[in-house]
């Protein structure tokens, strides 16, 4: 079966179409028929459409491509209408869930593969578990869903924000190795912020901003990376869009890019964070193309993007009538810490520029580069880019210099009407004055950010690398070996049986059980089970005990599955 | 309740009221049989017609981006003229000045000292790490403290109750995002505070029904622009008669624009009036603290014994303007309604604010002593000093205005000045005042629906207020369709009165 593009169909609340887009929410049963009809009729149709076009792939995989989603989206239809009826007595919205969806999907019929293209699988166990039901009869059905998707995607942080590990005070808390964060150089980044030029309150900073950003600040940012992008030419203040953290950033341009229902390509593995910051105010779909997790004769590399996969992937979801308006790429790359090569970052702005997509490019983890055999091109560096008022750049502190909790994001672009209208946000995501000035301190102090700061900041990173890799390699754990980023990409495939998405939740949980976060891949809509994402930006004593952790219920899960064996076949 | 000298409250009545006045305050059925036959007007302003306006070159965004992108080059265009050619004593003599942001400006000294005293330097490693999404929880205790003082809560108010993020904005989109679904409704009092169409409008696509309230005076107990039940009654009864689906309430308390105080009843009936219809109520109460008049009682609608319907009341409050510090982007969102405070909270990753100004704001919140002894009684005494030179300057020019003793501004009645009663002649005014270096606000940035009313911001430093109100004074002179006189400049006389404060 192929997954080399589908659609994310993300979690929803209770009775809500999943990844309906704007098709809406049907709350009169009649709605939901007439919904039905229509989207059974263009599934016929399709199905008609398809037969005519034999040629062009094998038809099997392209059955399954273009009619996936419509099932889906029959599926959910149907569920709704189940739902409805059987809730019709209960009134209001009637937002109960009362049968196992998958039942509903049986009808259907289409069942395994809509559940197969559906990211991450937390809704699904939502349903079942009586616990996290988020019913309310004070919210709209988009509340609902919010409410829903925040507590399954961010389970693992509450847990973690109300039990922290401390060395002296709490040694049994949660060591979180799953959450990007760099606590590396919190030390250097609190004396710099206590000096005493961090701490100027004039009238302006206490008054209505310019909700693009304060120009100060504005005109340190684009200095910043003109200097640390190596842009050819001086970079604009006016192109530089100041908000309150990179998600609000990304949510803007997902507003003011698309609309409900339109698509971003995106190569997964991938940082689950946009797909949530898409769903949740803009409604807007993710199209992901799948790498391959095995190296090959042509592409030796794992996870290799190439334009033929993005090519291939626009193809599919045009076919499907899937509007797609860009292409979203995160450089470095998260969670695999790829960096992409100057050849490869033209190729795939050219491909998008043939399509007339946007491209949203993430650096965020630009100055996390800590190999040095390594070299990071910012998009801004390029002497000409393809399509410039296409080309959109996201950059924030909150990794490269450890302050996520200042909530800082960027936006260059050279398009003045995708600027305007992100501004037009800047009310919703505007940044405190006072902040703005300390960011504008920190921004221009070149001399310590190049002499203090990023030399040992990168040295921290790279012992905490070595460090990481020498304990995997010792337990004979594969990963991938990249060199920038606050994360390893590791496979623990072997420890799954069998290999499937619940086997690598159930060692997620493990981990958890443990007193240990990590991210597991499903979160990155990687395709195959088995990899995890382990963020190594922490201190020596908190990794060391980390491991201990790790490596303990690894061998938990070895013996268990030696006792399992005998039965069934180890996954390869 | 009426405390301010009754020729200004009664003021506009005398004025010949513009056409639109009868269709809101008459009784219901003829009212609304008349309102079936009307256009909506619950639209968002002129969104319709922006389509138009777009440039066709706007292919880049997506059709709701240029919707977006039109607030941001129409909305506050005179802001715009305003920062490019601001006002500066020493630098820019001749620049605007601005009497149409409503921002307290006048207690920047207490501010700024306050904020650079040693206590607010801490930087903690936590702080400059990811949050608690609601806001860190030594901010919300403080918060929950502050509130019940402040508000006179008959019992403590509770920190989980308590959700804070950047701004009442973001509390308006968010919370209108997870109370309505796309295209529903919530009802507001016109003439309001008009950047809300754009909070919940935004990323929520929630439209906002006015309920118009007009300048005459209709009975004994009542006053200009007084909302009521009935008019909510009407509102919500032809929203519905036109499919339009009204999930919730937005009370704006100190009111804004009409420097407006709901009594304890009037409150309580409009709490009753939504408890029937099951809708939600938003009160904003970001002007709490800066009721300067101590005989305008005001009453925080969290001082209410036995909410009528407490799971569907959202209280808004921020540090903009009972602290002036718009720029600091801090507000919250005190609700008991734990579904509709995690909802928010589920979005307050958009809406986050910095750790280290957390910290600030907590530590504000808590030092009472400076807030009873200092800061409160000092910035009260500076806006009534300010208050009372410019409603002598408009007695003086002749203009009827409304002002209850609360809030930045003062409500004015330009009507006279307009050779017709319409907006075109309105605008057309703003822009005379536009055009001699002064920003005001006109009525239509505030729905009002009669043509001729300024919002006019008294906030603001004694040198600058003196000179905004030359300018203004020189455009109606100028303009003057009615009176030919005004009095000679008394800036002397105020000014140096200002200097005391």
């Amino acid at each position: 079966m192929s997954h080399r593009s589908d659609t994310v169909h993300l979690p929803c609340g209770q009775m809500r179409g999943q990844g309906l887009g704007n098709q809406g929410t049907h709350t009169q049963p009649v709605e939901v028929m007439l919904h039905v009809k229509g989207t059974l009729e263009k599934h016929m149709v399709q199905l008609v459409a398809m037969r005519q076009q034999q040629d062009l792939v094998p038809e099997e995989q392209r059955r399954h491509q273009a009619t996936g989603e419509q099932e889906a989206l029959l599926d959910s239809l149907m569920y709704q209408l189940v739902n409805l009826l059987q809730s019709g007595a209960a009134g209001g919205l009637g937002l109960q869930p009362s049968c196992p969806s998958l039942d509903v999907r049986g009808v259907v019929g289409g069942g395994q593969r809509a559940q197969s293209s559906r990211w991450p699988d937390q809704p699904v166990h939502q349903r079942n578990d009586p616990e996290a039901t988020f019913v309310s009869q004070h919210l709209s059905n988009r509340g609902i869903d919010i409410s829903a998707l925040f507590q399954a995607s961010f389970q693992d942080y509450k847990l973690y924000q109300g039990d922290k590990y401390d060395e002296d005070k709490n040694t049994l808390g949660f060591i979180n190795l799953g959450i990007s964060e760099n606590k590396l150089c919190l030390d250097l980044m609190t004396e710099r912020l206590s000096q005493s030029d961090m701490n100027v309150i004039e009238d302006v900073l206490l008054q209505y901003p310019d909700w693009s950003g304060q120009p100060f600040l504005r005109e340190e940012v684009a200095r910043f990376l003109t200097y640390y992008c190596k842009a050819p030419a001086r970079l604009d203040p006016e192109n530089v869009v100041v908000l309150n953290g990179c998600c609000s950033v990304f949510s803007t341009l997902a507003m003011v890019l698309c609309d409900p229902g339109e698509a971003f390509l995106t190569p997964t593995p991938f940082y689950g964070g946009f797909a949530f910051s898409s769903h949740l105010y803009s409604k807007v779909e993710l199209i992901l193309v799948h790498l391959d997790s095995e190296s090959t004769a042509a592409h030796p590399r794992l996870f290799q993007l190439t334009v033929d996969k993005l090519e291939q992937a626009l193809l599919e979801a045009t076919l499907t009538g899937k509007k797609v308006r860009g292409l979203i790429l995160i450089n470095p790359q998260n969670p695999l810490g790829d960096v992409y090569s100057r050849d490869s970052l033209k190729e795939y702005l050219e491909f998008a520029k043939r399509y007339s997509l946007h491209v949203i490019i993430d650096e965020i983890y630009m100055l996390s580069v800590f190999d040095e055999s390594i070299t990071f091109h910012s998009i801004l560096s390029m002497e000409s880019l393809p399509d410039p008022n296409r080309t959109h750049v996201i950059w924030g502190t909150s990794k490269d210099f450890g302050i996520s909790g200042f909530r800082f994001g960027v936006l260059y672009t050279q398009n003045k009407k995708v600027a305007s209208a992100v501004s037009s946000f800047g009310y919703l995501h505007g940044v405190s004055g006072i902040a703005q000035y300390k960011l504008y301190r920190l921004l221009r102090d070149r001399e310590w950010i190049d002499r203090v700061y990023l030399p040992t900041y990168r040295s921290r990173l790279q012992r905490a690398h070595r460090y990481i890799t020498k304990k995997l390699k010792a337990l004979g754990i594969s990963f991938l070996n990249r060199g920038s980023g606050l994360y390893v990409w590791i496979n623990l495939k072997v420890y799954l049986d069998p290999c499937t998405f619940e086997e690598e939740r159930l060692l997620h949980r493990r981990f958890l059980d443990n007193k240990l976060i990590l991210s597991r891949g499903k979160t990155y809509m990687c395709k195959e089970p088995g990899w995890f994402r382990v963020v190594f930006a922490d201190k020596p004593l908190r990794l060391k005990q980390a491991m201990h952790r790790f490596y303990q219920v690894l061998e938990t899960q070895k013996l268990e599955l030696r006792v399992k064996q005998p039965e069934s076949a180890q996954c390869e | 309740m009426f405390t301010l000298p009754q020729e200004e409250s009664r003021a506009p009545a005398p004025c010949p009221s513009p056409a639109s006045t009868q269709d809101l305050d008459s009784n219901y059925g003829d009212g609304l049989e008349r309102e079936r036959s009307r256009k909506p007007d619950w639209k968002l302003p002129e969104l319709c017609d922006s389509t138009t306006m777009l440039s066709p070159d706007s292919s880049y965004l997506s059709s709701r981006g240029r919707v977006i992108k039109w607030f941001w080059d129409s909305a506050e265009e005179g802001y715009r003229t305003y920062h490019m050619d601001e006002y500066d004593e020493d630098k820019n003599p001749s620049g605007i000045i601005n009497l149409g942001t409503s921002e307290n400006k006048l207690c920047f000294d207490l501010l700024s000292r306050r904020l650079s005293q040693s206590d607010m330097l801490q930087v903690e490693p936590s702080l400059l790490q990811y949050p608690d999404w609601r806001g860190h929880p030594f901010l919300r205790e403080e918060v929950a403290r502050f509130l019940s003082f402040y508000c006179k809560s008959p019992a403590p108010l509770k920190p989980e109750n308590v959700v804070v993020l950047n701004g009442c904005a973001s509390l308006f989109s968010a919370l209108a995002t997870v109370l309505c679904e796309v295209g529903e409704a919530f009802l507001i009092p016109a003439p309001y505070y008009g950047a809300i169409t754009q909070h919940v409008y935004l990323y929520g696509n929630v439209r906002l029904v006015c309920v118009y309230l007009d300048s005459e005076v209709t009975g004994l107990d009542t006053r200009p622009f007084q909302l009521t039940v009935e008019k909510l009654e009407t509102a919500l009864q032809r929203a519905n008669s036109e499919g339009v689906k009204v999930k919730g309430l937005i009370l704006i308390n100190p009111h804004n624009p009409l420097g407006d105080i709901y009594s304890p009843g009037e409150l309580r009936d409009y709490l009753e009036f939504a408890k029937r219809h099951e809708l939600h109520v938003m009160v904003d109460e970001v002007y709490m603290l800066s009721v300067f008049e101590k005989s305008a009682a005001y009453r925080s609608v969290l001082s209410l014994e036995g909410l009528p319907d407490p799971q569907r009341t959202h209280v808004m409050w921020a540090t903009s303007k009972d602290f002036g510090m718009s720029g600091l982007r801090f507000g919250t969102l005190y609700t008991e309604n734990r579904d509709v405070a995690t909802a928010v909270a589920s979005l307050c990753r958009y809406h986050g604010l910095s750790g280290l100004v957390q910290y600030q704001m907590a530590q504000l919140l808590r030092d009472r002593d400076w807030i009873n002894q200092v800061y409160l009684p000092e910035n009260h005494a500076r806006l009534k000093a300010a208050h009372s030179y410019v409603a002598g300057e408009l007695r003086a020019l002749g203009i009827p205005f409304l002002s209850r003793g609360a809030g930045f501004f003062i409500w004015v009645d330009l009507r006279k000045f307009l050779p017709e009663a319409t907006f075109k002649e309105e605008t057309l005014l703003w822009r005379r005042f536009l055009d001699n270096k002064v920003l005001l606000s006109c009525g239509k940035t505030f729905e009002c629906k009669e043509p001729g009313w300024f919002r006019l911001v008294f906030s603001d430093k004694a040198h600058r207020l003196c000179l905004g109100m030359r300018r203004v004074r020189q455009v109606l002179e100028g303009t003057s369709q009615v009176a030919e006189e005004p009095p000679s400049c008394q800036t002397e006389e105020p000014r140096s009165r200002h200097r005391e404060m």
